[in-house]
């Protein structure tokens, strides 16, 4: 055996561009099970990784869900309220019907609704304390209202409108509270980059939590490392066993966010539904749909992956057989 | 197939453990190195397989320069190269047959090809049916043995071996050093690092003598 017979002798046996890849995908489905069942091993350091990469992602989605709902055009009621138009002539007057006509054909209104002085009567007095207040007049004190929900959903153009109404024929007064209106959208504008920093904080967390625990881990294998090194194993072949257990540490906890979430929703539903019905709104938390669902999975699978990918490929590649 | 050419190597520190080494070892050639612990035996393997990188000179394995090999390319020189420890290295969380399988597993063979060549190995090292078993429950000249099953079967061209028989009785040592010159015989260039000088003068091999970081004889 002379050296031009084996010049290429260090090196393995001559393999083709196919059966390289038919290997590098036989060690991807190797590594997609074994490491789910490596980690199933230690159920107790498993279940606590999880439950805590489940809680960071579950707080911002939480938040963002309630904001969702809040700020929804279904729900408008909630922060938009209608505009009172209080009557200075009675309902039933042709006045008063002349103007509710006028209001429905407008093009700014969305809604109308008449309340008459009977009407408010009875909803007055079914609110508590009220009732004996009102006993106190021998007539109804009540003026008769007309309810206009504005089509306009900024400040300035409702104000328009009040203005616009107030100067009709029968119009007493016009109520809203303009002010009010603003400061709200104005808090929901900054609950909304809270919780992006959330978001973005959480999801770091959540990379660094995998990243931590997986350089953990390889500080225990540290010596199957260097001799997978040393028998030709590349840095991304060595890698890419964490690139998995990052995946499956990133996708357990996010099905974990998934029944924290469902369940938290579950809990605060009831309470929540009372608080709308008292606005007269049909607001409701509503729970994650099937795509939101794959979402949250995919975001926790990506940031498993993400996390194991910043935190050990330097570390990985400084651990070299000596 | 291994040719060092004015080698010398200084580690960071300034120790300076290989002084203008140089020799030419040809392909299927079985060789002692020998010499006292701190002669640089260990370290002239590490040139071999790109764990440690001359500081001047030339290492060339199987026709590649590897003093200016980039370090993608150091996975594929060791995939053809064997490597035996003194303390075998093995495993102990893994089973004989996990342990030597791993060259199989990172060149990326079949299982059930790498089932056949890991059964091949342990016979060839007289362990035949102890895949099943814990690397704990072997004595030292089984666990040893494994070790030299990890480092053929992949048949790699050549086998590098850092005192072998370090922790194994006059007995075992020469069952192990037989081993060896049987893979030799089978082409495979053997480097055999040992301080065992009883041993290696009851062979019929080449010697390199280190001493100091200098060849002392052949």
């Amino acid at each position: 055996m002379n050296e031009s017979a084996t010049g290429s002798g260090a090196h393995l046996r001559q393999i083709n561009r196919t059966d390289r890849l038919k290997a590098w995908s036989r060690h991807h489905r190797q590594l997609f099970r074994s490491t789910l069942i490596t980690l199933l091993n230690q159920p107790g350091a498993l279940l606590i990784t999880w439950l805590v990469i489940g809680i960071a992602l579950s707080l911002p989605i939480l938040l963002s869900l309630a904001l969702r709902e809040i700020s929804e055009a279904d729900t408008r009621q909630v922060i938009q309220p209608a505009m009172s138009v209080y009557l200075s002539v009675p309902s039933e007057s042709e006045t008063a019907q002349a103007l509710l006509k006028r209001l429905r054909a407008s093009s700014a209104v969305g809604e109308v609704r008449l309340i008459t002085e009977q009407a408010a009567l009875a909803e007055f007095s079914s609110l508590a304390g009220f009732g004996d207040v009102l006993n106190a007049f021998s007539e109804n004190p009540l003026p008769g209202i007309i309810e206009v929900v504005p089509r306009e959903r900024d400040g300035a153009g409702i104000k328009l409108l009040a203005q616009q109404i107030a100067g009709q024929d029968g119009v007493d007064q016009v109520s809203f509270d303009a002010a009010w209106l603003e400061r709200l959208s104005a808090i929901l504008g900054i609950l909304e980059r809270v919780l992006y920093a959330l978001g973005v904080l959480f999801s770091g967390a959540v990379i660094l939590i995998i990243g931590n625990t997986l350089r953990l881990t390889i500080e225990n294998q540290r010596g199957e490392i260097e001799i997978t090194k040393l028998f030709g194993g590349s840095d991304s072949f060595v890698q890419r066993p964490f690139i998995y257990r990052g995946f499956w540490l990133g996708f357990g906890g996010a099905l974990l966010a998934f029944f924290i979430i469902q369940s938290s929703l579950l809990y605060l539903s009831g309470p929540v539904e009372r608080l709308a019905q008292s606005y007269r709104s049909n607001f409701a938390l509503e729970a994650l749909n099937f795509g939101e669902s794959i979402g949250l999975f995919a975001l926790g699978a990506l940031l498993g992956i993400l996390g194991s990918w910043v935190s050990v490929w330097r570390y990985l590649k400084q651990i070299q057989p000596k | 197939m291994l040719v060092f050419d004015h080698v010398s190597k200084r580690y960071p520190n300034g120790y300076e453990a290989l002084s203008d080494v140089s020799f030419t070892v040809e392909a299927g050639a079985f060789v002692f190195l020998t010499g006292p612990s701190g002669a640089g035996k260990s370290t002239l393997l590490k040139l071999i397989n790109g764990v440690e990188r001359s500081s001047r000179g030339q290492v060339h394995v199987a026709g590649q320069n590897i003093s200016r090999l980039p370090a993608r390319k150091i996975p594929g020189l060791r995939q053809g190269i064997g490597v035996v420890f003194q303390n075998h290295q093995l495993l102990f969380d893994r089973r004989v047959y996990d342990n030597v399988a791993l060259p199989l597993f990172i060149a990326g063979m079949k299982p059930a090809e790498i089932g056949r060549r890991v059964r091949a190995a342990l016979s060839k090292v007289g362990l035949t049916g102890r895949e099943g078993d814990w690397p704990e429950t072997l004595s030292g000249g089984e666990q040893q043995r494994v070790g030299i099953a990890r480092a053929v079967v992949h048949r790699p061209p050549i086998l590098l071996a850092d005192e072998p028989t370090g922790n194994l009785d006059p007995d075992l040592s020469r069952e192990i050093m037989s081993l060896f010159l049987q893979f030799s015989q089978l082409g495979v260039t053997v480097l055999i690092a040992t301080h065992d000088l009883e041993l290696v003068e009851s062979m019929p091999a080449r010697r390199l003598q280190l001493q100091d970081g200098r060849i002392r004889a052949e």
